[in-house]
């Protein structure tokens, strides 16, 4: 049963059709990847689907419940969280500032300040620079940020733009590591990476994305064996 | 790391930094103090200088306001002077004895800094998706229509003449034998104590403001649009919010204004160079820092009205300038030494003279 599903979306810039008839669907505590070549148009998927980006046409639905028209911050207290590309975290607030940020619609002060505890449970360290600034922080360190403050907001369907880019290889082993627990907590996840090979190991279907379309569709391990996928997005 | 710079230093510069810190974690306390027995040991202070200090107060309650938006929030505005100056029109209209309302002054206050907030949400509805430049000229712009507006509407506003007499807060109250009224109106040390207070309650109110749901919405917002509605955040609520509590503030101000005149003055009170000096004032001080700001009006105000009327009567006084020379007296360089100071500050402590806790940390990073 989808929780969560976009037809034929179409989105752009001005002449430009960055999203070209997209369609796919994301079930309860399921977590799929979309990826794609640069400018293939998988940002500008989550923007549309964010409200960031005005849908031309098309639709989304998320809870039996048409989202598009929505305003983003209406979107994202239905349910649906987004960490942007680029992480997006406030450089010049703290790092407990930028949680608390995370729980802006959290209204029981209480229950997000375990909220804030347990996130340091999941990520040690942001325990450890709570009155640090954001701006200060590793890049890894801001990805956990990123990662920890979008889950402060209790979202049922997480979508995370690019977490592994421009990090070490084992910050990426221990941030993908905490998006594979994400499921077993109930959330569904939409996987945006460049990462292929690991985004479709983590997930249980996988979209390729070209030119604003859907080209091929499967579960992960399909996908990880497919001759075109192989060829063009894990370097084989 | 520079744990190596705190090594045991001598017992002198021990007391000294003690001082500083203590200067530093308290000075509002410390100021209050100070400010709080001033009138007791300072006799001038019952006289035009108690008036002097008292405008200076309000003007800190006005930069304090615009600092909400301008700090906070990093909206630019260059019309505070509007709400400034509808705070204390709507403070006479609501107390003159030409008008029927004549009420209490506590009541037209809470009256007319509703009013003005209640222009501010006005304002702000229809001009929140400009930003930037755009902004600040809907704000200029408004400044001056509002400006125009109060002298042109003769048969309400009263024109160049203003509004008068505003009476002063207490009017017609005994308290212990004393005519509360006649007190504020004879000796200036009331609304000395009335104006402290009434800024004493708005730092505290700022202070909880920052460390609120809000106050971090305010800056998120200013930080990064995306990112805030991200989060959940309504960019457009929350710019909103600062628009009323902005416009609420310098309103306020302005009621204390009037009243502390007993009069709205003609309406050039209320131009663009009061603008221009509040926005400089937060911008010298620091944005979006309680105590840059008040520091800042504190310089620039102080030096406009206490300081330049004071070396002036100086140079006259001790004979120096005998032809009236323009060139010799304080005043004539009065803009020139502001402009040079504006410019000294902005290239040698960009984010003020006390930089908002957020920048001041940037420049300490590692330290924790």
């Amino acid at each position: 049963m989808p929780i969560f599903e976009v037809s034929h979306l179409v989105a752009g810039y001005g002449p430009i059709k960055a999203l070209d008839g997209v369609s796919f669907d994301v079930n309860a505590g399921e977590l799929i990847a979309i990826i794609g070549a640069n400018g293939a148009g998988k940002t500008t998927l989550l923007m549309t689907i964010s409200g960031v980006v005005p849908a031309r046409s098309g639709s989304i639905r998320f809870l039996d419940q048409p989202i598009n028209g929505l305003l983003t911050h209406e979107i994202v207290r239905l349910g649906v969280g987004h960490s942007p590309e680029g992480r997006r975290i406030f450089p010049r607030l703290t790092v407990r500032e930028n949680l608390q940020l995370g729980g802006f619609t959290q209204p029981d002060r209480w229950q997000l300040k375990r909220d804030i505890a347990e996130a340091c449970n999941l990520f040690p360290v942001l325990g450890t620079r709570m009155n640090q600034l954001g701006g200060t922080l590793s890049g890894g360190e801001q990805q956990m940020l990123a990662l920890a403050r979008a889950l402060i907001g209790r979202p049922k369907l997480l979508m995370l733009d690019e977490p592994s880019l421009g990090l070490a290889p084992l910050v990426v082993v221990k941030i993908f590591e905490v998006i594979a627990g994400l499921t077993s907590r109930g959330i569904a996840v939409i996987l945006v990476e460049q990462n292929a090979r690991a985004a479709l190991r983590l997930a249980s279907r996988g979209y390729v994305l070209e030119s604003g379309r859907i080209t091929l569709s499967g579960s992960g391990p399909e996908l990880l064996n497919d001759r075109r996928v192989r060829d063009a997005y894990l370097g084989e | 790391m520079h744990s190596s710079a705190s090594s045991t230093p001598p017992a002198s510069a021990s007391r000294r930094l003690q001082l500083a810190s203590l200067l530093r974690e308290r000075w509002d306390l410390v100021a209050l103090g100070l400010l709080a027995i001033a009138p007791l040991v300072i006799p001038a202070l019952g006289g035009a200088l108690g008036g002097q200090v008292t405008t200076l107060f309000i003007y800190c309650i006005l930069a304090l306001g615009l600092n909400v938006m301008v700090g906070y929030t990093g909206l630019v505005h260059l019309g505070i002077a509007a709400f400034f100056g509808i705070g204390a029109y709507s403070m006479a209209i609501l107390t003159v004895p030409m008008y029927p309302f004549q009420m209490g002054f506590a009541a037209a206050a809470v009256i007319s800094t509703l009013l003005a907030a209640g222009v501010g949400l006005a304002l702000g509805a229809p001009t929140l998706r400009l930003r930037g430049d755009y902004l600040a000229i809907v704000t200029l712009g408004f400044g001056e229509v509002v400006k125009v507006t109060l002298r042109n509407l003769e048969q309400i506003t009263g024109g160049m003449k203003g509004l008068n007499p505003v009476p002063p807060p207490g009017a017609g109250v005994t308290l212990g034998g004393v005519d509360l009224g006649m007190a504020f109106a004879i000796d200036p040390r009331y609304f000395y104590y009335l104006s402290l207070i009434v800024l004493a309650g708005v730092v505290v109110a700022m202070r909880r403001l920052e460390n609120s749901r809000l106050g971090r919405a305010w800056v998120a917002v200013r930080e990064d649009e995306l990112a805030a509605s991200a989060m959940g955040i309504s960019a457009t609520r929350v710019k909103l919010s600062a628009f009323a509590m902005s416009s609420a503030v310098a309103g306020l101000a302005g009621c204390l204004y009037a009243a502390s005149l007993s009069t709205t003055a003609d309406p050039n009170a209320y131009d663009f160079n009061r603008s221009i000096m509040m926005l400089c004032a937060v911008i010298l001080g620091g944005l979006g820092s309680i105590p840059g700001t008040l520091l800042g009006v504190a310089i620039l105000v102080g030096f406009d009205t206490v300081l330049a009327p004071w070396a002036d009567s100086w140079i006259q006084q001790m004979n120096i300038n005998p032809t009236g020379s323009s060139l010799l007296s304080f005043s004539g360089w009065r803009l020139a030494l502001f402009g040079l100071a504006l410019v000294l500050v902005m290239r040698f402590r960009p984010a003020g003279l006390v930089p908002s806790r957020r920048l001041a940390a940037e420049l300490h990073e590692g330290q924790t």
